[in-house]
C-alpha cells in the first residue's frame, strides 16, 4: 500500500518536472524563463529530498534556486525594454534537432538500462561508508568531499575563483537597488542574523550530518545579497584588499595544508589521522568565507570601489582593435 | 623527495601563484614569470623521473582502491607537460610587454595562471570525474581570457565559446554518469581493467568523445573557434590554439587507446580520421582566404588539429606494441610541433597588430624591413606548419604517410599533400605581403620581450624538435602504458 | 530498482529537453537557462542510481559529485551573466 503512494508520488512528481523543464527550454520570454527556472530548481531540492540527499536539498535551495535566481532577476533588470525575442531558426532545422532528440533520448535510455542490468549496485558505497570512520568526519559526503576526492573540491573552488575573477574583469559598479521598502527592511534586519547564524550551523554541523562550507558559503552570501537588495551599502564594508584576501584564502588554506601534509605524509592533501577531523574544519572554515565573498561579490558585479574613484573598466583598450 | 612529487608542485605552483597575484596585482608580473620557470624546471625534473623510472602514479590523499582520486603521468603525459609549461613561460614573458595597461595586467594575470592550472591538472588526471571538473577550469578561464580583450567581438566570442565549452563538459559528464553507473569506478585504471564492448561503455565512450570534438572544434565543429581565437589578445590566442584545444585531442587519445580499447570501433576511428581530413581541407582553404593575420592562424589551427585526427584510425590499424608507439610518438611530434609553431605566429601577429596598428594581410607591406625578426619568426612558424625539414612535423608527417602506407590506407596521403600545399599556400602569401612594396608602416621598434619569446618557441618547433625526435621515439617506448597494455 | 530507472529515465528525458533547448534559441540568456536546466538532468540521473532504496543508506559519492556539479553550475552562471551585461553595455 505504501509502495503504491509512493510511486504515485514519484510519478506525478516526475511530470511536474518534465513539464517545467520543458517550459523553461521552450519559452521565447526572459521573464518566463527565469520565473519557470527558479520553480525547476525549486522541484529540484524535493527531489534531492525525496531520493535520500539532504545535502544536495539544501545546496539546491540556496545555491540552484536562492543565489541563481537572485542573479537572474538581477540579470533580467536589463532586459525591460525587451522581453520577447523572436527566432527566425527554419522549420527544417526545429525539425532536425527535434528527431535527432528523440533518437538520443532512445538512445540514452537503452544505455542506462543496460548500466543499470550489469551493475552489481553497490559501486563505491559500501568502500567510502566502511571507510569514512577513518576520514575525521562521520558524514559520508563530507568525507568523500573534503577528504577521499578532496583534490576535486579544490579544484571546483578554483572554478568559482576563475568565475568571479571575469565577473570582476566584466563588471562595473551596478546601479544599487533603492531604499527597500521599510516593511522589507525590518524583515531583512532580522532575517541576516539569523542567516548568518545558520551558516556557522551549517558548517559546524558537516562533519556529522548533512551541511558543510558550500551550503554555509552560499548561505552568507544569501544574507548579504539580501541585505543589498534592501539598500545596505554591503560593498562598503570591506575594501578591496580585504575583499581579495577573502576571496584567496579558501584555495590557499586548501593547498598549504596539502602541501604540507604531502611533506609529512609523502601524499598531497593525506591528512594524519588524529588531525584530520581539526584540518578538515579549518578548510571548510576558510572555503566558507571564500565561497561567500565570491558569491556576494558575483552578484554585486564588481569590486567595492571608492565612490569618487573613476572606472577604469570601462576604458577600451586602445591596444587590440576587433580583428574579425 | 621534491623530485618525486614534481607533478603535485606542477598544479600547486601555479595555483598559489594565482592567488598572490590576485592579493599583490602590482606584483602580478614578478610573481606569474616566477611560477612559471618554477613550473618549467618541475615539469623538465617530471620527464627526467618518467625517463628514469616508467610512468608514475600519485595518490591523493594516499586513499587507494578507486576511493580517491590518482594523478598519473607517462610519457605522453609528460611530454604534453613540458611543451605546456614551455609555451606558457614564453608567452608569459610576451604577455609581461603586450598589456601596458597595469589594469589589464592584474585582470590578466590570475586567469592566466588559473588556466596553467587547468592544463597540467587536466593533463595529469587519472579520474573521469576529476577530468570534468579540469575541463570546467579551463573552458572558464580560457572564456574570461578571450574577453580580456575588452571589444564587443570578443565578448560576443566568449559568450558563445562559453555556451559550447558548457555543452560539451556536459555530454561529457553524461558519459561519465553511466560509466559510474554501470561500473562504479570513476579511476581510469581501474576502468580500463573492468570495461567491456557492451552497450553501457559503447554509449558513454560515445558521448565522452562527442563533448570532447565540440571542445577539440573538430570540423564542423570549429565554427566557433575563428572567432574566439581571433578576437583575443595576442598572448591569450597563442594559449588557446596551442594548447587548449589540443588537450582535448590528448584527452580523446587517451580514453580512446588507453581506457576504452575493448570497446573500440574500426568504423568510428575511420569516421573521426575523414572529420579529419576535412578539416585539414577546409581549413587550410580558410586561411588561404582569411583577410587578417590572427584569422588566418586560427583557421590554420582548425587544419592542423585535423592531421591528429587521421592519426586514430592509423593508430588502431596497428597491433599494441612498438608500431603503435611509433605512429603515437609520431602524432605526439605533430601535436608539439604545432603548439609551438602555432604560439610563436600568434606571439608573431600580435606583434604587427601593436606594430602596425592592423593586421590586414593585403596591406602588410613593408613589414619584413620594419620588423624584420617578427617576420623571420613567422617563416619559421611556416616552415614547421608546412611541413618542411627540419621541423618536427616533417618527420610526423612522414611518419603519418608511412604508417598510412603501412596499413593500407592511402587515401589518407591524398589528403596530408593537399593540406601541406595549401598550408605553403597561406605562409607563403603572408611573407609575399610582407616583403612587399613600402606601404603605411613607418619606423617601428619591437621590444626584445617582445620578440625573442616568439623566436625560441619557433625554433623549438622547427630545429629542437626535428633533431629531438630520435629521443622522443625512445622515451615513449619506455615510458608509455600503451606498451603494455 | 524502479525508482532508480524511473528517476533516470527522467534525468535523461531533462538532459534531451535541455540539450535542445541550446540548440534551438538563439538568445545567449535563454540558452544559458537550457544549459543549466541540460545539467540538471545529468545530475538527476546521477542521483537516481545513487538511491538503493528506503532501507539502504544512498551511494554518497554521486551526491558529492553532483554537489561539485552544482557549485560548478552556479559559477558559469554568474561568469555568463556578467559577460552578457558587458556585450549589452558596447550596445548602449
Amino acid at each position: 500500500m505504501n509502495d503504491w503512494l509512493l510511486l504515485s508520488f514519484d510519478i506525478l512528481i516526475l511530470f511536474i518536472l518534465l513539464g517545467l523543464a520543458w517550459l523553461t527550454c521552450n519559452t521565447k520570454e526572459i521573464k518566463r524563463g527565469v520565473t519557470l527556472f527558479v520553480a525547476f530548481g525549486l522541484l529540484l531540492a524535493v527531489i534531492w529530498a525525496r531520493l535520500k540527499a539532504p545535502d544536495l536539498a539544501l545546496a539546491e535551495a540556496i545555491i540552484g534556486a536562492g543565489i541563481s535566481g537572485a542573479l537572474l532577476l538581477k540579470a533580467m533588470r536589463d532586459y525591460t525594454e525587451q522581453t520577447s525575442l523572436s527566432s527566425e531558426t527554419s522549420r527544417f532545422y526545429v525539425w532536425g534537432i527535434n528527431a535527432a532528440s528523440l533518437a538520443l533520448f532512445v538512445l540514452l535510455a537503452w544505455g542506462l538500462w543496460h548500466a543499470l542490468e550489469r551493475s552489481d549496485g553497490v559501486r563505491l558505497a559500501e568502500n567510502v561508508l566502511i571507510t569514512t570512520p577513518e576520514s575525521g568526519v562521520s558524514h559520508p559526503v563530507t568525507a568523500v568531499l573534503l577528504n577521499f576526492r578532496a583534490y576535486d573540491t579544490l579544484l571546483e573552488l578554483a572554478v568559482v575563483f576563475t568565475a568571479v575573477l571575469v565577473v570582476l574583469a566584466m563588471g562595473t559598479k551596478q546601479r544599487d537597488f533603492g531604499k527597500g521598502e521599510p516593511i522589507l527592511i525590518a524583515m531583512v534586519r532580522w532575517l541576516a542574523p539569523i542567516l548568518i547564524v545558520t551558516s556557522g550551523y551549517l558548517l559546524w554541523v558537516g562533519a556529522h550530518a548533512p551541511g558543510g562550507a558550500f551550503q554555509a558559503g552560499a548561505m552568507l552570501a544569501a544574507a548579504f545579497i539580501l541585505m543589498s537588495m534592501t539598500g545596505v551599502r554591503v560593498d562598503s564594508m570591506l575594501n578591496d584588499s580585504s575583499m581579495r584576501w577573502l576571496l584567496v584564502i579558501g584555495i590557499g588554506v586548501f593547498t598549504i595544508t596539502g602541501i604540507v601534509m604531502l611533506l609529512i605524509n609523502g601524499h598531497f592533501l593525506a591528512y594524519s589521522k588524529e588531525l584530520a577531523k581539526m584540518l578538515i574544519l579549518l578548510i571548510e572554515a576558510a572555503a566558507t568565507l571564500s565561497i561567500a565573498a565570491a558569491l556576494t561579490l558575483a552578484y554585486l558585479g564588481g569590486m567595492p570601489k571608492p565612490q569618487q574613484k573613476t572606472q577604469s573598466a570601462v576604458k577600451i583598450d586602445k591596444t587590440e582593435e576587433g580583428t574579425s | 623527495m621534491m623530485i618525486n612529487d614534481a607533478i603535485v608542485w606542477l598544479i600547486a605552483i601555479p595555483l598559489l601563484a594565482s592567488l598572490l597575484s590576485l592579493v599583490f596585482p602590482k606584483k602580478g608580473t614578478a610573481i606569474a614569470i616566477a611560477g612559471s620557470i618554477l613550473g618549467l624546471l618541475a615539469s623538465v625534473a617530471l620527464v627526467y623521473q618518467v625517463y628514469q623510472s616508467g610512468p608514475i602514479t600519485h595518490e591523493l590523499g594516499g586513499w587507494k582502491d578507486g576511493l580517491g582520486i590518482v594523478l598519473r603521468v607517462d610519457a605522453m603525459s609528460a611530454l604534453f607537460i613540458v611543451m605546456t609549461m614551455l609555451v606558457v613561460t614564453m608567452v608569459g614573458f610576451y604577455a609581461s610587454a603586450y598589456f601596458t595597461d597595469a589594469h589589464k595586467k592584474a585582470q590578466f594575470w590570475p586567469l592566466w595562471l588559473m588556466m596553467v592550472v587547468a592544463l597540467i591538472a587536466l593533463l595529469a588526471s587519472g579520474d573521469l570525474f576529476n577530468l570534468y571538473v579540469t575541463l570546467e577550469l579551463l573552458g572558464l578561464s580560457a572564456v574570461g581570457l578571450t574577453a580580456l580583450s575588452d571589444n564587443r567581438a570578443a565578448v560576443q566570442a566568449a559568450i558563445r565559446y562559453l555556451g559550447i565549452g558548457l555543452l560539451g563538459s556536459l555530454v561529457f559528464l553524461m558519459g561519465v554518469a553511466l560509466i559510474y553507473t554501470a561500473y562504479g569506478v570513476l579511476d581510469l585504471a581501474m576502468l580500463a581493467t573492468v570495461v567491456e564492448a557492451e552497450p553501457a561503455a559503447q554509449l558513454a565512450l560515445a558521448l565522452m568523445t562527442a563533448g570532447l570534438l565540440i571542445k577539440s572544434a573538430l570540423f564542423p565543429m570549429h565554427f566557433w573557434l575563428p572567432a574566439a581565437h581571433a578576437n583575443a589578445p595576442a598572448p591569450v590566442s597563442a594559449a588557446l590554439s596551442a594548447l587548449v584545444v589540443k588537450v582535448s585531442v590528448y584527452l580523446i587519445i587517451r580514453l580512446w587507446f588507453d581506457v576504452f580499447s575493448p570497446v573500440l570501433q574500426p568504423t568510428a576511428s575511420f569516421m573521426l580520421g575523414v572529420l579529419g581530413a576535412l578539416a585539414v581541407v577546409w581549413g587550410s582553404w580558410q586561411a588561404l582566404r582569411a583577410e587578417r593575420l590572427k584569422l588566418m592562424a586560427a583557421y590554420s589551427t582548425v587544419a592542423q588539429l585535423g592531421y591528429l585526427f587521421i592519426f586514430i584510425p592509423l593508430v588502431m590499424a596497428f597491433p599494441v606494441g612498438e608500431e603503435r608507439n611509433t605512429a603515437l610518438a609520431a602524432f605526439l611530434l605533430l601535436a608539439l610541433t604545432h603548439a609551438f609553431a602555432k604560439s610563436a605566429l600568434f606571439l608573431s601577429s600580435g606583434v604587427v597588430l601593436q606594430r602596425a596598428g592592423h593586421d590586414r594581410i593585403a596591406e602588410l607591406g613593408g613589414t619584413a624591413r620594419a620588423l624584420p625578426l617578427t617576420i623571420f619568426v613567422i617563416a619559421l612558424a611556416g616552415v614547421a606548419l608546412i611541413g618542411l625539414p627540419p621541423s618536427g612535423s616533417f618527420l610526423g608527417k612522414w611518419y603519418l604517410i608511412s604508417s598510412a602506407v603501412q596499413t593500407g590506407q592511402w587515401w589518407w596521403i591524398v589528403v596530408i599533400a593537399m593540406g601541406s600545399l595549401l598550408a605553403a599556400g597561406y605562409m607563403f602569401r603572408i611573407l609575399g605581403h610582407a616583403f612587399g612594396p613600402d606601404e603605411s608602416i613607418g619606423k617601428v621598434m619591437a621590444k626584445g620581450s617582445e620578440e625573442i619569446p616568439a623566436l625560441i618557441l619557433a625554433l623549438t618547433a622547427t630545429v629542437v624538435l626535428g633533431f629531438g625526435s630520435a629521443w622522443m621515439w625512445d622515451f615513449v617506448n619506455l615510458a608509455s602504458p600503451l606498451a603494455g597494455n | 530498482m524502479l525508482q532508480e530507472l524511473l528517476y533516470g529515465l527522467a534525468g535523461l528525458a531533462v538532459f534531451v529537453i535541455g540539450l535542445r533547448g541550446a540548440l534551438l534559441h538563439d538568445n545567449w540568456l535563454l540558452r544559458l537557462l537550457s544549459l543549466n536546466v541540460c545539467g540538471a538532468g545529468v545530475f538527476i540521473t546521477f542521483v537516481a542510481i545513487a538511491y538503493r532504496g528506503l532501507t539502504l543508506p544512498a551511494d554518497p559519492v554521486p551526491h558529492a559529485l553532483v554537489l561539485t556539479g552544482i557549485v560548478v553550475a552556479v559559477s558559469a552562471m554568474a561568469m555568463a551573466l556578467a559577460l552578457g551585461r558587458r556585450l549589452r553595455s558596447y550596445d548602449d
